[in-house]
């Protein structure tokens, strides 16, 4: 096993033609870390893996693995290992087979193969599969037979690019834990690209969200969920319920004091001594309803728009008296609910939850005023 | 299912005339027509080859009237005539067999090379190739045929209208039809497996050998079934670049026999070709279903043979 697995993006460019997929970015992921790579099609999650493993050129740039520059090295010369979206395993090869390919490459002995082949699906759980070939297999199969072919090579770095979106959500579940488990167990790098938010919270150790080829914020899924510092960030990983807001910098408790539409508010989270134009955000489970002669701070009046029945949770849209709609989080605790649809209600957002977010530099237009300094 | 299928069933008063317009141009029918159409074009091109190979069996000297069936006259017994027995048909069938071998042996290999460097070069020049190795496939034959003899007459100079001359001209004009094939497949198989192989450690000759070719294999049978084809029923290059009657392949046998005296040895020469190309058929078939025996998913195993080949993804 080799030590380390500790990988390095520095300044990382790629272009094709006029098109800059990736802008020069910086990543640092310490060895045994599982370690995500979160954002939407195109945001340059792909190309960067791509670039790491060594599959695409860098415009500009250096990779580095355990300190090494490997930005000019071939593919097959790194001691790095891809498991790909839709598996590439060798059709015409069992599973056997297909898992000693990297290995028979090294010229390592009969015994030895058979051995580490032998422990490398015991690994996955697919003993017993050897004659196999990929066209029998089911999907879920087909990608841990992937996994291992990859595995057995004991790589420092194991590179994940969406392996799991081929399969069922059932299937994927139940995947996402046994892929966690095993990176634990094997104790090596693993860079994962997924564009589900819901694969990157689960999984990673830390996540990096990303967009139109920026690394927009890279922290573990706790920050990124409750801190998120961009708006890009608020909006992609769940439900932000964004408000345009007016802030006004932080009073004597370090609270930001915020005034949407014609209600003042106090919000304890994100930039508080910011002032001018700003967004702010809520999680809808932190929203808090109440009966509508609730008062307090932090409370206006709203109605309930709209239900939703989720099953283990209702989500309700509610329309503030700001004339903007929220959406709220209630879990299914088996008690009844009492905010029916057409309900007028108190809605409470917590100073305690309620996040002052400064935008990102590229496409949201910023309403005049704001220069507040992006927090990374 | 009542009333909503009620209210979008077609009135039934509708005049004979407009009922049959309607079966007849509903999409989601049987393709009738299509499948009459095409019953028409394939009866209309193999009945001449059926009648031509029938005459082969016929008893008497005529090719057009029917004197009774003789199984081997024409093939074995006839003395001096058939095709066993007269030197220039038998000199005729063994020049195409060696020449359609030969072109087969030695275009498909370049060809298959042509088609890999082909797909992976980038730039302008590679445009340029492209459209290079495309010519063969867009020029009359008669031209081929005529820049070809000029070209061992003038240039090479040192090849003299031979057989060598005769396989030089047909592994020209078989290479762009191999690098059309195997580029096909090339593309639907993807970089996925190249780029599989460079990740598990494998150098660029050892993933060509060990993934890229056992996967081109469909495109590579089926590109040397259509060379072998191609070279056998070639006319015009084998005449231009021939060195008189030891060259003569059997369209040209056949063609200078038909304006003399035709015998129906001439068509059992001609069903010989036939029945040997059946063969290169059905043996490639076969023999690609042996090799990929087990890729095909249970369930799957009657796939048609031009899916399995995967040729003419042109």
């Amino acid at each position: 096993m080799r030590s380390g697995g500790e990988v390095q993006v520095v300044d990382l460019i790629k272009r094709f033609g006029p098109v800059v997929a990736v802008h020069g970015i910086n990543l640092h992921m310490p060895g045994g870390e599982f370690f995500s790579m979160l954002g939407p099609s195109g945001c340059g999650k792909t190309t960067t893996l791509r670039m790491i493993a060594g599959f695409e050129q860098p415009s500009g740039g250096k990779i580095l693995l355990d300190g090494e520059d490997m930005t000019g090295t071939p593919p097959h010369k790194r001691h790095v290992n891809t498991v790909f979206q839709n598996y590439a395993l060798f059709p015409h090869l069992n599973v056997y087979d297909n898992v000693a390919f990297g290995l028979r490459r090294q010229r390592a002995a009969r015994g030895d193969v058979h051995r580490r082949v032998g422990e490398a699906l015991e690994l996955v759980q697919l003993t017993g599969f050897e004659k196999r070939k990929p066209a029998q297999l089911s999907g879920g199969q087909q990608q841990r037979v992937a996994l291992a072919r990859a595995l057995v090579l004991k790589p420092a770095v194991l590179l994940l690019d969406e392996p799991l979106g081929a399969l069922d959500a059932k299937l994927r579940k139940q995947l996402q834990i046994e892929l966690k488990a095993l990176q634990q167990q094997v104790g090596i790098t693993f860079i994962y690209v997924t564009h589900d938010q819901e694969e990157a919270l689960t999984m990673s150790d830390r996540i990096a969200v990303m967009s139109n080829g920026r690394v927009e914020q890279v922290a573990s899924p706790r920050q990124v969920y409750e801190e998120p510092s961009t708006v890009f960030v608020a909006d992609f990983l769940g439900v932000s319920n964004l408000m345009q807001v007016t802030a006004r910098g932080a009073d004597s408790q370090g609270r930001c004091r915020i005034r949407l539409d014609s209600f003042e508010l106090q919000a304890a989270r994100g930039d508080t001594a910011v002032s001018g134009e700003t967004k702010a955000t809520i999680r809808p489970e932190r929203v808090r309803l109440e009966p509508q002669s609730a008062s307090g701070e932090n409370r206006l009046p709203g109605m309930v728009e709209r239900w939703v029945y989720l099953g283990n949770a209702v989500q309700l849209i509610v329309r503030l008296a700001t004339g903007q709609a929220i959406q709220v989080l209630i879990q299914n605790t088996g008690d009844e609910i009492p905010f029916a649809q057409g309900t007028p209600v108190q809605v409470h957002l917590p100073a305690d939850a309620l996040r002052v977010l400064t935008d990102t530099g590229a496409p949201s237009p910023r309403a005049n005023g704001s220069e507040a300094v992006p927090s990374r | 299912m009542t009333a909503a299928s009620a209210s979008l069933a077609l009135p039934a008063n509708r005049s004979a005339l407009r009922r049959a317009r309607d079966w007849a141009a509903n999409p989601w029918a049987r393709p009738r027509f299509l499948v009459l159409v095409t019953w028409v074009y394939i009866v209309w091109s193999i009945a001449p080859v059926i009648i031509a190979i029938q005459f082969s069996f016929n008893a008497g000297r005529s090719l057009t009237a029917w004197q009774g069936f003789s199984l081997t006259r024409w093939y074995f017994d006839d003395p001096e005539n058939s095709v066993w027995n007269d030197p220039a048909l038998q000199g005729a069938l063994i020049q195409s067999l060696k020449l359609a071998a030969l072109d087969m042996l030695i275009a498909t290999p370049l060809g298959v090379l042509l088609a890999l460097g082909l797909a992976r070069w980038r730039g302008y020049a590679a445009e340029a190739g492209n459209l290079l190795m495309l010519f063969p496939l867009v020029t009359p034959e008669i031209v081929m045929g005529v820049s070809l003899s000029l070209v061992f007459a003038y240039l090479f100079d040192f090849i003299e209208p031979s057989t060598t001359a005769q396989v030089l001209g047909h592994v020209t004009f078989s290479l762009s039809y191999v690098v059309v094939i195997v580029r096909g497949r090339l593309f639907s198989i993807g970089r996925q497996y190249e780029e599989a192989a460079a990740d598990l450690g494998a150098t660029p000759w050892e993933t060509l050998w060990l993934v890229l070719l056992p996967l081109l294999l469909p495109a590579v049978l089926s590109s040397m079934m259509i060379v072998f084809a191609i070279s056998i029923d070639d006319f015009v290059i084998s005449q231009w670049l021939s060195c008189g009657a030891d060259c003569d392949t059997i369209p040209i046998r056949i063609y200078s026999a038909t304006r003399a005296a035709p015998l129906p040895s001439i068509n059992a020469l001609a069903a010989i070709m036939v029945y040997f190309t059946i063969a290169a058929l059905v043996l490639s078939y076969f023999l690609f279903r042996f090799l990929t025996r087990g890729e095909r998913a249970a369930g799957k195993a009657g796939r048609s043979v031009v899916q399995d080949m995967g040729g003419f993804d042109m």
